[in-house]
């Protein structure tokens, strides 16, 4: 048996990297890894980045049309168009995120199965690329909208940093349990496009929550997206129209239970499954 | 004593092989009692060992003996369904040929994914990464995308981003089966760096000349069971023992070209039928060290009338260049032949093998008396490596020594006075 003392004081010295190094280094793959799929989401294409503003941009000229000059839905209130925007643009994201983290134990299985690294950072790292995203097509919203006289900032407007929690909360939760499960049962992937269907219409993005009867409006306002959203179009766009709580009153504690319960048990569920991914990948 | 860099405390480990692929939601719906479907596999069984802080450890066995399974447990891939395993240190793994390289990504920008992967930031790596392209000699490819390159070059680089983490612990799979026998001479050095910095480095392989010669101890996995733990020289030899007759590092290496093709020539008068490479306990082996004492052992086949014949070897470098003729002409050694039919066998030993850290290639020919009528002549009939576990320079260890005369100018008061002493008095 070989023992030397010196590299072995040295070793000691050297693996004592403690909490704040541990971090450190799981913050940096998570940024490596968000950067590379951001960089790596548009190369290939021509327009390259530009896509990412082109996309939001399209469907929104396509439910413009659709819904407000055909359907002439949210014809009650002028600022409408600038609400469906917010909403599509949050909605992109939303859409984004989940989709891309459903599929991101998958897609970084060559690197799961060959290093060990806590998982829920290739998840965490898919839904910062789309951070990264919503932040330029945001930053764009405002940068046209606030000279255009778009948006009413004032004090309801604190809110807004809350709801963002919320949305990320939500969408982490999701991608958390989704990802997971996506390992095991390769059919969630198809299963949660037509989940995000679903939610589009069921989230009030393409018309006003104020278009629903009364019993009804409350039973959508519980969908933690369309919560959110309505809120964000109350505290940017238009003070107008009711908050949420207005109109879910105590049960106004039904969606962000929701947001939390996702969250919480996304991460069990992901904390239980972690351990066999790189077996069943 | 303090803690081992590794402690594997009674591991167990099994897979459930499904025996149909069925990971839908569908399946699980109509087969709710669907857990007979799989067949458990047993991939280790009850596996403890220690690893001192500083040894280096081989791990080898036939395939599917859990060495691989092993590894992804000591990494910490895979989860042990049951037992413990402890590490103490930062690990640096290399599994299955790779670090987890984006193919879309060039090398560069993969040498910071990679290099986060094992926990190295930005920062530390920026000032490496030319180093780092000039070890894997990919400097030209720095910007081509992964996808691009050949396997060997993404083996290359996933072992140079792999070493760079300044690892307390390396684990290595297989990195010995990467073809291109230059750049495994390089691997050779890290790991001699290693052992010498007193790092612990866990080798898989089934090269079991090379555990020979760097391994301070080696398990032996067959079945997922830990049937041996010692020693690499009586590791190595049990696992021979047990493989007899199987591993290509033991057979006697094929006689390589068809008769009548252009690295094979000869009457046949006189038959080479193999070639082998011996060690001091005449085992075979593809591999091995400077100094170490080597026999090339020709068998042959007398099938004509012939009284005497010469045998010549050729030993040159992988890159064509030329070492040594050594034949029994030149050494006046008259070889005893035999009746047409019978076969024998031809040693040519060296004590002490000279040569230095390369794959080499050896041409074995035999040839009447004068060396004028071949009989059969086989260019190139085998390749071996020599390790020099010095790491040193060059094609051969000229044995020189070193020594500086005192000179009388420079000689000290002391020793002057007293070497003169003797002629004052």
């Amino acid at each position: 048996m070989i023992s030397q003392p010196t590299p072995r004081a040295e070793r000691a010295s050297r693996s004592a990297p403690g909490r704040s190094a541990g971090i450190r280094v799981n913050l940096n793959l998570t940024r490596e890894l968000a950067f590379t799929s951001f960089k790596l989401k548009y190369t290939g294409s021509t327009l390259g980045y530009a896509w990412s503003l082109v996309k939001p941009l399209l469907i929104f000229g396509m439910t413009y049309l659709v819904f407000v000059k055909v359907l002439k839905s949210g014809a009650a209130d002028p600022s409408f168009p600038v609400e469906l925007l917010v909403g599509i643009v949050l909605w992109t994201f939303f859409a984004d995120a989940t989709g891309s983290a459903v599929g991101a134990i998958v897609a970084n299985g060559h690197m799961i199965r060959k290093a060990y690294f806590p998982r829920w950072i290739v998840v965490v790292a898919s839904t910062l690329s789309a951070t990264m995203t919503l932040t330029v097509n945001l930053g764009l919203v405002v940068v046209i909208g606030l000279p255009l006289g778009w948006f009413h900032i004032g004090l309801q407007t604190l809110i807004v940093p809350l709801l963002f929690i919320e949305l990320y909360m939500l969408v982490v939760g999701i991608g958390l349990l989704m990802s997971s499960l996506f390992v095991f049962y390769r059919d969630l992937g198809h299963l949660w496009e037509i989940t995000l269907q679903l939610l589009f219409y069921a989230s009030a993005i393409v018309f006003p929550l104020s278009l629903i009867g009364e019993h009804f409006r409350v039973i959508v306002a519980l969908n933690p997206m369309a919560q959110m959203l309505e809120d964000m179009r109350r505290a940017l766009v238009t003070p107008t129209i009711p908050w949420s709580a207005t109109i879910l009153g105590s049960l106004e504690i039904v969606p962000c239970l929701l947001v939390c319960t996702v969250l919480v048990g996304g991460y069990l569920v992901f904390h239980r499954l972690s351990p066999r991914f790189a077996e069943a990948l | 004593m303090t803690a081992p860099a590794i402690r594997v405390e009674a591991v167990n480990k099994s897979f459930r092989i499904p025996l149909d692929h069925s990971t839908t939601l569908k399946y699980r719906a109509t087969h709710p009692r669907s857990s007979s479907r799989y067949r458990p596999l047993l991939a280790l069984q009850d596996v403890s060992f220690d690893v001192p802080a500083g040894e280096f450890l081989g791990i080898t066995g036939p395939n599917g003996c859990g060495k691989s399974t092993l590894l992804k447990i000591l990494s910490r891939i895979y989860e042990p369904d049951s037992g413990r395993v402890q590490i103490a240190g930062r690990v640096s793994p290399f599994l299955e040929l790779g670090v987890g390289f984006n193919p879309e990504l060039t090398a560069r920008e993969n040498i910071f994914l990679g290099g986060a992967v094992l926990g190295l930031t930005r920062r530390e790596l920026e000032g490496r990464v030319d180093a780092i392209l000039a070890f894997a000699e990919l400097t030209d490819f720095a910007d081509q995308k992964i996808k691009n390159f050949s396997s060997g070059m993404a083996v290359r680089l996933a072992f140079t981003v792999a070493i760079q983490a300044e690892a307390d612990i390396l684990l290595m799979d297989e990195v010995l089966a990467v073809g291109d026998a230059r750049f495994q001479e390089k691997c050779f050095d890290v790991f001699a760096d290693y052992k010498r910095q007193g790092r612990t480095v866990v080798l898989v392989s089934h090269d079991l000349g090379a555990l020979n010669l760097y391994c301070d101890r080696v398990l032996l996995l067959q079945r997922g069971q830990l049937i041996a733990d010692g020693a690499a020289s009586a590791v190595t030899a049990q696992y021979r023992r047990i493989v007899a007759g199987m591993s290509d590092n033991v057979a006697p290496e094929p006689v390589r070209g068809d008769p009548g093709s252009e690295s094979r020539w000869g009457t046949r008068e006189v038959e080479v039928s193999a070639v082998r490479l011996l060690d001091a306990h005449d085992q075979g082996h593809t591999t091995f060290a400077t100094g170490e004492q080597m026999t090339v052992a020709i068998d042959y086949r007398i099938n004509a009338d012939v009284t005497t014949f010469a045998v010549r070897l050729a030993f040159k470098r992988s890159d064509g260049a030329d070492l040594s003729g050594p034949s029994t002409r030149d050494a006046e050694y008259r070889v005893v032949s035999g009746p047409p039919g019978s076969t024998g066998t031809i040693m040519f030993r060296m004590a002490e093998l000279e040569l230095l850290n390369a794959r080499y290639l050896l041409s074995v020919s035999v040839y009447d008396e004068h060396l004028v009528h071949a009989y059969d002549h086989i260019e190139d009939a085998v390749s071996f490596r020599v390790v020099d576990a010095r790491g040193r320079a060059g094609m051969v260890d000229l044995r020189g020594s070193w020594s500086q005369p005192v000179s009388e100018p420079s000689r000290r008061p002391e020793i002057s006075e007293a070497s003169a002493s003797p002629t004052v008095g």
